[in-house]
């Protein structure tokens, strides 16, 4: 469904990315590791088009999307939840929502609705705020209308950039929980994460990314057995 | 006493010209996220609109204000196109520039066109009065004022119905909030970005209508001052927030007021910019609750 080939990325004279190469199926979770610095923001962000100096081809659904405008990119059914959560602060939790469903024009009114409501269920905590600003929600709920807001597009692929950062522990469990049954309503899951035991329990495949070359592939349960990982990136 | 209160209200009302003003200057620099030096002259501009519709067709006002907002939208389209669509990705300052340059350029070409001339508005409304007698003090108000207010009222009823109840309202705060964010939930940013700021220099132009109607008089070089005051009032109120920077119009509209009635109306600017400084000391956000808001960031566009 996605696919990269050979994709490079430069911050100035930085390079971020050195020619990386994946792909996504349909219905799978993915999940690209590493350490800080790997260059794993920086694949998302050339996938949305939010970066400048690409090279390469990135690919959705057969299309090439490497130098399509960025609202473009989202209306072809990839919702991108950033890193830090990107709310807009000032917005009620709802406009938010409703924020969400601009990248996907062909929604009708009552699909809005339908949607609103099933994202009111996966987050009964949403609904409840929802008369509040975004800004004034606590960390873990702000995650919550980041990964809703994402969901309310009804994409076909959902990219999360470290969704459990600075979450605490139950709530990381809440959200990886969260993370499968999204995949269970048939959607893709593109994830990045550093806590990398969890990511590797719940996802079907594995990249792990370093200093922007990824350097070992395989099934999440492969992945989560593998010496050198658990080593590097499992504290084992 | 009476003289206080009188002053008070004639401070009201030109403070709610500056909120119009400094409205559409708060919107421009929220959705673009740069600051603006053109928008004195779109405020000039559309007093201009508006004095051509009152010689050409003869006192309607309705017909002019709408003329007013249409030439400030199209010259705002144009600014924005020329000093900004370029420059997003760019140093800040070549668009601060820019719009400088474009200011002068529009100032020049608005004295040729019209003549440098202070033109005289028609008098479009009839020039009576009514006195309120309360607590012993009887109290002025023009009908020319009531107009002024009752028509800021309207543009703000309006605008707030458009950023508060519509989905492209929506849009519009999540472009000023957050640029990257706005891209990623699919928004046209550039778009958005350039209907908000046309939307903002209308306001503007509905602004100049009040202004020269208010002073009975437009000229070409009418806007500097203008501009100035605009800014200074959405300084006040934290540069983007749109209710705030009405506030800080009208504290900058009562201040002047206030102060001419103990100095001269010669001083009216140094009260205007010496109250910035003072809240500015006092509170470097402005009125605005936090810093957060205040901080305007080129993002990628």
């Amino acid at each position: 469904m996605l696919k990269i080939d050979n994709l490079c990325v430069n911050y100035g004279y930085v390079q971020a990315l050195r020619g990386i190469s994946l792909h996504v199926e349909k219905g799978e979770i993915i999940t690209l590791i590493g350490g800080n610095g790997a260059g794993k923001s920086t694949t998302l962000m050339a996938i949305s088009h939010l970066v400048n100096d690409v090279e390469g081809h990135i690919s959705f659904k057969g299309t090439d999307i490497t130098r399509m405008h960025p609202e473009k990119i989202v209306k072809m059914g990839i919702a991108h939840v950033p890193e830090g959560r990107k709310i807009f602060p000032m917005l009620t939790v709802q406009e938010n929502l409703l924020a969400g469903t601009f990248g996907n024009p062909s929604l009708s009114k009552a699909k809005t609705a339908e949607l609103l409501e099933s994202v009111y269920d996966l987050f009964p905590r949403l609904k409840e705020r929802q008369k509040q600003n975004g800004g004034s929600l606590s960390g873990g709920e702000q995650q919550m209308l980041a990964i809703a807001r994402g969901l309310m597009m009804d994409p076909e692929l959902i990219m999360l950039d470290e969704p459990s950062l600075g979450l605490a522990p139950i709530i990381v469990e809440d959200i990886f929980e969260l993370i499968l049954k999204v995949r269970d309503r048939g959607k893709t899951v593109l994830l990045i994460e550093q806590n990398a035991a969890m990511a590797l329990a719940v996802a079907d495949r594995g990249y792990v990314l370093e200093t922007g070359c990824i350097t070992m592939s395989g099934k999440g349960q492969e992945l989560l057995n593998n010496e050198e990982i658990a080593k590097a990136y499992l504290g084992g | 006493m009476e003289y206080v209160v009188n002053q008070i209200i004639n401070g009201i009302c030109q403070g709610a010209i500056y909120a119009l003003i400094a409205i559409g200057y708060s919107i421009i620099v929220g959705v673009v996220g740069m600051v603006t030096f053109t928008y004195g002259e779109i405020v000039m501009i559309g007093a201009f609109a508006a004095y051509y519709t009152f010689q050409l067709v003869g006192t309607n006002l309705v017909l002019a204000i709408l003329a007013s907002f249409a030439a400030s939208f199209i010259v705002g389209g144009i600014v924005y196109k020329l000093c900004y669509e370029r420059f997003f990705n760019s140093p800040r300052h070549i668009s601060l520039l820019c719009t400088i340059g474009f200011s002068i350029l529009i100032k020049n070409l608005a004295q040729i066109i019209f003549g440098p001339d202070t033109k005289p508005m028609i008098n479009i409304i009839e020039n009576k009065s009514y006195t309120l007698e309360a607590f012993g003090i009887s109290i002025v108000i023009k009908q020319l004022q009531i107009m002024v207010l009752v028509l800021v009222i309207i543009s703000s009823v309006a605008l707030t119905f458009l950023f508060q109840k519509t989905k492209y309202g929506i849009a519009l705060r999540a472009v000023s909030q957050d640029k990257t964010a706005a891209y990623m939930v699919g928004i046209n940013v550039r778009r958005t970005a350039m209907v908000g700021n046309c939307i903002g220099c209308g306001f503007g132009g509905v602004a100049g209508i009040l202004l020269s109607i208010y002073y009975y008089s437009c000229s070409p070089l009418m806007g500097s001052s203008f501009s100035m005051k605009a800014f200074s009032s959405s300084v006040l109120g934290g540069l983007v927030d749109i209710r705030m920077s009405a506030l800080g119009g009208l504290c900058i509209g009562i201040i002047e007021n206030m102060g001419i009635m103990i100095s001269s109306a010669t001083f009216r600017d140094i009260f205007a910019f010496g109250f910035l400084i003072i809240v500015l000391i006092i509170k470097p956000t402005g009125f605005a609750s936090s810093g957060k808001n205040r901080r305007v960031k080129s993002e990628k566009g």
